[in-house]
């Protein structure tokens, strides 16, 4: 177990400052983060005198790895910071480590690291047109800083795009003063700097990674896998990865990669699964026995799922998945369980049988099993040996209902010899029975997970069908991954429009024969020319 | 302002004291007829002054302005003969004379440790002696931003290279696009319209917008504007989109939407602010016909005239792409639509029927299209 302590930090920091930076510097050794702010960053950044808090701007402010890592590419590409990329990665990993947030400040707002851009937030409204309407509120939300630099936040906003207050939702009303007097001190009272949380997560035993974890996810375009990870630590955080295991058809899956944590708990893994380069980011626990988050494509982010790691130590009990999570009344499949320390003949609850069991190890077992015609609908327990998991497997009679995800989306345009690369989106369908009311749509619903789908798109609205979005703003594939139309005018269209589109995503069920449909909702806009770690 | 005998004479003031500079004595109709030529300004990326015959609808001459674009925005002198544009982000003022593209002003607003930005906001005294911007200043600590006091900046138009203001005076945040009015006073599109004294700093509210008294009924009104027009009658318009509710509730799905407008007669200062059309679509910029105030038009994605008197559209016109701004030539021929891309579009003010399209060398952007109506 490992301790982040900023005293001891500061503590090492301190002996080096006597002990002179220019020795140091000669020295052999790489310097550490703390030593290259001392360094590179006291060049504007001044020493404040007070060893809480010793470097202005710097030590007011707790951000996610993400939000170090904008901060630093700022004071590089536009404030002249002079320090190498190595330097740059050794300064980001001390503030996030000393200056982070703990698991419980990021808890709701992850998707923000996460970069899952299909997802509508409801933001507070004292927040929503000040700070909402061009971010993300996990943006704000994941930061933590005094007063004073809530208000220099404000100040550096104005500083870097002077025309702010002459945005719609800004020039009807006294903006500046509005977010000096009002939002800035609400948001040092909702994400203050000091907080029991971080004081608690800094004293907290930290997890370890060097383990076998069991992980379980979904590639767009490939589908479900579940594989072991071996983690290997290399020293400082750092860990190599080994991966093996199975798509949910039986295809192998392997690969390798690189992690850090930070924080104690952020993991960041880069790794090659089958020659594509996909990125994890993924949260820990505070005991380190789950990581959760999501799986994307590096090239892009926006195909990606959540995932997750189970530990897979010696005495970890656990079952993450049920691939298939559903059955149908009077069938017999296969079925998957994924998890760890996996013993004992399953028991998949009443009017499921286990007819045999085709592959047994801890971390995953194949199952050939039966639902009697006569089981009731409706979510059963799973247990294996002394594990028991709540309602993991649905016995159903029909397909009532599918729900495509996201509910609400949105694409890009791109490429075309334009800079910016199309930003795609991937959908899934999700089935629901009829509960005991026999009514899709209601609260009874029961969800079943996944279904395979055939994929196609339709307009929006009226409008949407008058200016033909359905011929030009792109086409989607089998695997329900739409790909949107290219970057730039296009004259065949009204006003010479780009291939922008309203649509409508329509993902079709087979259910015995008949098909059952449903619909999200997909916005093909402009692309976006400013990326951030955090939107 | 709702009478051609108004917009007239609007014009003519104008049109006077640029004769009184040139010297010429003879009389302002006759000037006004014979005695001028008008051509159409405006700056086209990658950053040049584009001087535009308004008889012939070709390119003069362009002028290379320094620095990199932006915005664009354009005052001209009484006399037509000097173009005054904002360059290099928002921050710098070259002047040009029209005829040869000679430089004859500039001033960079920026210093090393405050960083100036103008928000469209350039104008001209009557005489065109001194030149005003709004000034926007944030200033560069080591290690932070500090906003400052925004402020009018009096230029000496001709003190040459490197001019430095002679005065400033404080002003609210938020200014857009400001104009001179004939006593010398500068309307400030900001929150409200006000106007100030440059010679002294005193400000005065011409029409309130923001804290306009109307009641629970009406939505503030959102009101903006990117570029200037309206020399070709002397006037200055902020418009503004506005919801009169149904009842107390304030329920915008219900809400009758309104185009409205501040308009400014710039030779009385006498200004009017009326709701104009219902809002339908979006315009981005209007100007008055010269033959009868009650006429406007507007451009965006559509070209568009109206009545305002009887609140309604007479005609509509889809453009070929989005277009931000609008002028017209002051005897009311013209019509002109500008801005967003590489071409100007040409319209029959009657009809609205497109007569012909400027191809320019760059994107416009931002840029003012301005007319410059040179004495000869």
């Amino acid at each position: 177990m490992k301790q982040i302590s900023k005293k001891s930090a500061l503590l090492i920091g301190g002996f080096l400052a006597l002990a002179g930076n220019g020795t140091f510097a000669a020295a052999a050794q790489p310097m550490s983060g703390e030593q290259i702010i001392q360094q590179q960053c006291t060049a504007c950044h001044t020493k404040t005198g007070d060893a809480s808090k010793p470097y202005s701007r710097i030590s007011q402010q707790r951000k996610t790895p993400e939000g170090w890592q904008m901060t630093l590419h700022r004071m590089v590409s536009i404030h002249q910071a002079k320090i190498s990329d190595a330097e740059r990665k050794q300064v980001l990993k001390y503030l996030a480590d000393t200056q982070g947030l703990a698991p419980a400040e990021t808890a709701g707002l992850r998707y923000g690291l996460e970069r899952d851009g299909n997802l509508v937030e409801n933001n507070d409204p004292a927040y929503a047109e000040m700070c909402a309407r061009c971010h993300s509120g996990a943006r704000f939300g994941l930061q933590r800083r005094t007063r004073a630099e809530w208000d220099l936040l404000v100040q550096f906003h104005m500083g870097q795009i002077p025309t702010l207050e002459l945005h719609s939702l800004a020039r009807d009303r006294p903006w500046f003063e509005l977010a000096m007097n009002e939002v800035a001190p609400k948001l040092a009272e909702d994400f203050p700097f000091e907080t029991a949380a971080w004081k608690a997560w800094q004293a907290a035993d930290k997890p370890t990674f060097a383990h076998a974890w069991t992980i379980a996810g979904y590639i767009p375009g490939k589908g479900d896998f579940d594989a072991v990870m071996q983690v290997r630590d290399q020293g400082d955080d750092r860990y190599a990865l080994e991966i093996a295991g199975h798509y949910a058809d039986g295809r192998p899956l392997s690969g390798s990669g690189q992690a850090i944590t930070y924080t104690g708990y952020e993991w960041r893994a880069a790794l090659t699964l089958d020659g594509m380069k996909l990125r994890q980011i993924l949260a820990a626990n505070e005991q380190g026995t789950q990581m959760t988050g999501r799986l994307f494509m590096a090239g892009a982010n926006e195909l990606g799922a959540e995932m997750v790691a189970q530990r897979a130590a010696k005495g970890d009990h656990a079952v993450t998945r049920v691939m298939p999570s559903h059955i149908r009344q009077g069938t017999r499949q296969e079925i998957t369980l994924v998890g760890a320390g996996l013993q004992g003949t399953p028991e998949l609850g009443e009017g499921v049988r286990v007819i045999k069991t085709l592959s047994a190890g801890t971390n995953r077992m194949r199952l050939l099993v039966e639902a009697d015609k006569q089981a009731a609908v409706g979510l059963r327990d799973i247990r294996v040996g002394q594990i028991q998991v709540p309602a993991m497997l649905a016995v159903f009679d029909q397909v009532a209902r599918v729900e495509v995800v996201p509910g609400e989306s949105i694409a890009r345009v791109g490429g075309n010899g334009m800079p910016v690369a199309k930003v795609k989106s991937a959908y899934r369908a999700v089935g629901y029975a009829s509960g005991a009311d026999g009514k899709p749509g209601t609260a009874d619903d029961i969800r079943l997970g996944h279904m395979p789908a055939t994929w196609t798109l339709k307009a929006f609205d009226e409008t949407a069908e008058q200016d033909n979005d359905l011929k030009y703003a792109g086409t989607i594939d089998a695997n329900g991954i739409f790909t949107p139309g290219d970057a730039g005018p296009n004259p065949e269209r009204k006003m010479s429009t780009n291939n922008v589109g309203n649509l409508s995503v329509v993902g079709s069920v087979d259910d015995g024969g008949g098909q059952v449909s449903g619909e999200a909702h997909l916005l093909v806009t402009v692309q976006r020319f400013v990326r951030s770690s955090v939107q | 302002m709702n009478t051609k005998k108004s917009t007239t004479r609007a014009w003519l003031a104008l049109a006077g004291l640029g004769l009184v500079l040139s010297g010429c004595h003879s009389s302002v109709k006759q000037a006004a007829s014979t005695a001028s030529h008008e051509y159409l300004l405006t700056v086209t990326r990658p950053n040049q002054l584009q001087v535009i015959d308004t008889e012939t609808n070709r390119i003069s001459r362009s002028c290379d302005i320094p620095g990199y674009f932006g915005s664009g925005s354009i005052a001209t002198s009484p006399n037509g003969r000097i173009a005054y544009v904002l360059s290099n982000k928002w921050e710098d003022i070259y002047g040009f004379d029209i005829t040869d593209c000679k430089m004859v002003f500039s001033a960079k607003q920026s210093t090393e440790k405050v960083t100036v930005k103008t928000f469209f906001s350039l104008t001209l005294s009557p005489d065109g002696k001194e030149l005003y911007t709004i000034q926007n200043p944030v200033g560069k600590l080591p290690d932070r931003y500090q906003v400052m006091q925004p402020q009018l900046a009096v230029f000496d138009t001709s003190a040459g290279f490197d001019v430095q203001p002679s005065r400033r005076w404080p002003v609210d945040r938020r200014i857009t696009k400001i104009a001179t009015l004939a006593s010398g006073e500068v309307v400030l599109g900001g929150a409200d319209l006000k106007a100030i004294d440059p010679q002294n700093g005193k400000v005065r509210v011409i029409s309130k917008l923001q804290n306009w008294e109307r009641g629970p009924r009406w939505l503030t009104p959102d009101a903006f504007a990117v570029s200037s027009q309206g020399e070709h009658v002397g006037e200055y318009i902020m418009p503004y989109v506005t919801a009169e509710f149904k009842d107390d509730s304030m329920n915008f799905e219900t809400a009758d939407w309104w185009w409205g407008m501040s308009r400014v007669d710039l030779s009385t200062g006498e200004v009017e602010q009326l709701e104009t059309v219902p809002f339908q679509f979006i315009v981005f910029s209007w100007v008055t016909d010269p033959h009868d105030a009650n006429i406007i038009y507007g451009a965006f994605n559509t070209l568009s005239k109206h009545d305002i008197k009887e609140k309604k559209t007479l005609a509509v016109t889809d453009m070929d792409h989005t277009y931000y701004t609008i002028n017209m030539t002051s005897d009311g021929g013209t019509l002109y639509v500008g801005g967003t891309s590489s071409d100007i579009s040409v319209h029959d003010p009657a009809t609205l029927e497109k007569k012909g399209s400027i191809q320019l060398p760059g994107d416009m952007s931002t840029a003012d299209m301005r007319l410059a109506r040179l004495q000869e």
